[in-house]
């Protein structure tokens, strides 16, 4: 009888390895070798974009070396600004990413039609996006392998580092699964893990956004703020990216749909990008208002520095202004706005970290002829601007790579 | 099983830094202005000639204070940070994965990159030095020509810190933020 058992346990167990292989192998993807991936269109941007491509990478391998090598040292991170470049630029991808991966569920999760042209490259895009995040943190944490095992083993429950950590793992597995089925046309099933993805990169994302809203110390950042914030930021840098894959993808000459599409994007985004400038406005405001020790002077601070109004003019006031001279018509003209509010979005993010660590926690001199501290001054080390260029660069390489290898447009 | 906490009569401080010395010599941390572990804080004199403010002009020995209810411990991703036995706020290293998160959260600026071991690293009340080899002083503590701290069990009734706790006046360093420090400030 257990014989019996066993054997059946057995060919149950082959034939979901079967059916497991079967479901792999069946996966619509293209044959490429490295001739393919070299043959492009030689037009003049084309190779820009491959030269830079290239030297970015190229780039990161030179910090990453540097930083294997020489460990933090590499890095102009101190005991008051632990916080540097790099982790600006991991929020950075990861906002890009769920920023994607809303716009992509727009379409195959929501069902707006008009917007199901753009869900696998959306999608496609969220994975690379947060695989380059992945990237660059890799560099940043210290002990990455030990933060594997013991995230497992001693999982610290209460903080939100970890919480948004596998949160993200998890997102990216749902991610993977969603692009599976939409390469596979299985709209059904990359609904359901459409819909998940998108929750729990929601989660994940607004748990980013408590790693700086649970600094009781460091007020300027405490609060409910940012977790609402990151959600609302991220959907608008998924529509900044729309816009420029698509303009990349149709080379700025757009079909109809994709007109009505990119249209109808521009239109949400000029809603979400006033609500932004709300949002904005009053956290400056309540900053400000009584004049509270630690807030209100790093609120002053930050308005006086070139870096937020970088933040404000490329990725709030121009594309708002470009959008609402015609309702998002100028289709091309929103390629190029989006390219520099991806600037603006860069700046968000590095200000986001750096303004946090503005104020230091210890306010007295602990060392004969020092100033009483003042501000934390922080400016990145070339290994960090090498690995942080790097990452775009393997952003950009991975994507380029994944328009060769799937068929990334809705009519295939 | 202890619950240990500083008094400090920080009034008596004269800045000699002897404390700041002993710590790095007995724990063995590393040199550099910014590798510490105590320190001592000097706040310059407050106001305009006249109207010098001179009791401003005071000396102000800092740590870890040990918080009952540590921020660093709570956003600790790999639980690296814990409390000991004897309530004391302590480092594992083998679980330290340098997200320098704890760093950011901790009010007091206390915590630091130890270069080694590439791991943070803070005060811990000599807990493998001096305590573990049985001693009842901090190397703070003993090298002070003024006796401006006071180590010991807040749940022992007969120890010195308990009395001078009982007996004067204290506070503690933002207090507000509700981290519950075990380092008190005698008035």
């Amino acid at each position: 009888m257990s014989e019996t058992t066993i054997t059946a346990d057995a060919v149950q167990e082959q034939s979901f390895i079967a059916k497991a292989k079967e479901f792999v192998f069946t996966i619509p993807v293209n044959k490429v070798s490295i001739k393919d991936l070299v043959d492009f269109e030689k037009t003049p941007r084309n190779n820009f974009i491959a030269v830079l491509t290239l030297a970015f990478i190229a780039m990161f391998v030179v910090g990453v070396a540097i930083y294997l090598s020489q460990g933090h040292h590499a890095y102009n991170v101190t005991r008051e600004h632990p916080w540097g470049l790099l982790i600006a630029v991991y929020i950075f991808f990861v906002v890009s990413s769920t920023g994607l991966c809303i716009v992509g569920s727009l379409g195959d999760v929501f069902g707006f039609k008009d917007y199901e042209l753009i869900a696998k490259r959306a999608i496609f895009g969220s994975i690379v996006t947060i695989l380059a995040g992945f990237a660059v943190i890799a560099f940043e944490i210290g002990h990455p392998v030990t933060m594997m095992i013991y995230n497992v083993l001693s999982p610290g429950l209460t903080s939100a580092i970890w919480w948004m950590g596998t949160l993200y793992g998890i997102y990216l597995t749902f991610m993977i699964i969603e692009f599976v089925f939409l390469l596979k046309n299985d709209m059904k099933m990359a609904k359901i893990f459409g819909l998940s993805g998108l929750l729990v990169g929601l989660a994940a994302h607004s748990n980013l956004g408590s790693v700086f809203g649970f600094l009781n110390a460091r007020p300027i950042s405490n609060g409910v703020f940012y977790p609402t914030y990151f959600i609302l930021t991220a959907f608008i840098t998924g529509i900044f990216i729309a816009f420029i894959i698509m303009g990349i993808r149709y080379k700025n000459v757009f079909p109809e749909a994709v007109k009505t599409m990119l249209t109808g994007l521009a239109k949400i985004q000029a809603l979400l990008i006033s609500i932004l400038i709300f949002f904005v406005t009053w956290k400056m405001l309540t900053d400000i208002y009584g004049g509270m020790p630690n807030r209100a002077d790093v609120a002053l601070h930050i308005l006086g520095s070139w870096t937020f109004w970088a933040e404000v003019i490329l990725a709030m006031v121009i594309p708002l202004i470009v959008i609402l001279k015609d309702f998002g018509k100028s289709h091309v003209l929103l390629v190029w706005v989006s390219l520099a509010g991806m600037v603006g979005i860069f700046f968000m993010r590095y200000n986001l970290v750096h303004d946090t660590q503005l104020k230091p926690l210890q306010m007295m001199k602990i060392r004969e002829y020092q100033l009483a501290p003042e501000w934390i001054h922080y400016f990145p080390s070339a290994t960090e601007i090498m690995i942080s260029l790097g990452g775009v660069g393997l952003c950009i390489a991975m994507y380029y790579v994944g328009t060769k290898v799937f068929n990334l447009d809705a009519d295939h | 099983m202890a619950r240990y906490g500083m008094a400090l009569d920080y009034k008596n401080c004269i800045n000699c830094k002897a404390c700041e010395v002993a710590c790095k010599e007995e724990n063995g941390v590393l040199l550099g202005a910014d590798k510490h572990r105590i320190w001592v804080g000097a706040n310059d004199v407050d106001g305009e000639w006249p109207l010098l403010d001179i009791v401003s002009a005071t000396f102000m020995p800092s740590q870890c204070q040990h918080c009952d209810d540590a921020p660093c411990q709570s956003v600790c991703p790999t639980n690296a940070t814990y409390y000991d036995e004897n309530s004391v706020v302590r480092v594992d290293p083998d679980k330290c994965i340098l997200c320098s998160y704890c760093m950011n959260a901790c009010p007091y600026d206390a915590r630091y990159v130890d270069d080694r071991t590439m791991t943070v690293d803070k005060c811990n009340f000599c807990s493998d030095t001096r305590v573990a080899r049985g001693e009842t002083t901090t190397a703070c503590q003993n090298t002070c020509p003024t006796k401006v701290r006071t180590f010991g069990d807040l749940d022992d009734p007969e120890s010195e810190i308990s009395e001078l706790l009982r007996t004067r006046e204290h506070f503690s360093l933002k207090a507000h933020l509700g981290t519950k420090p075990k380092l008190y400030y005698l008035t």
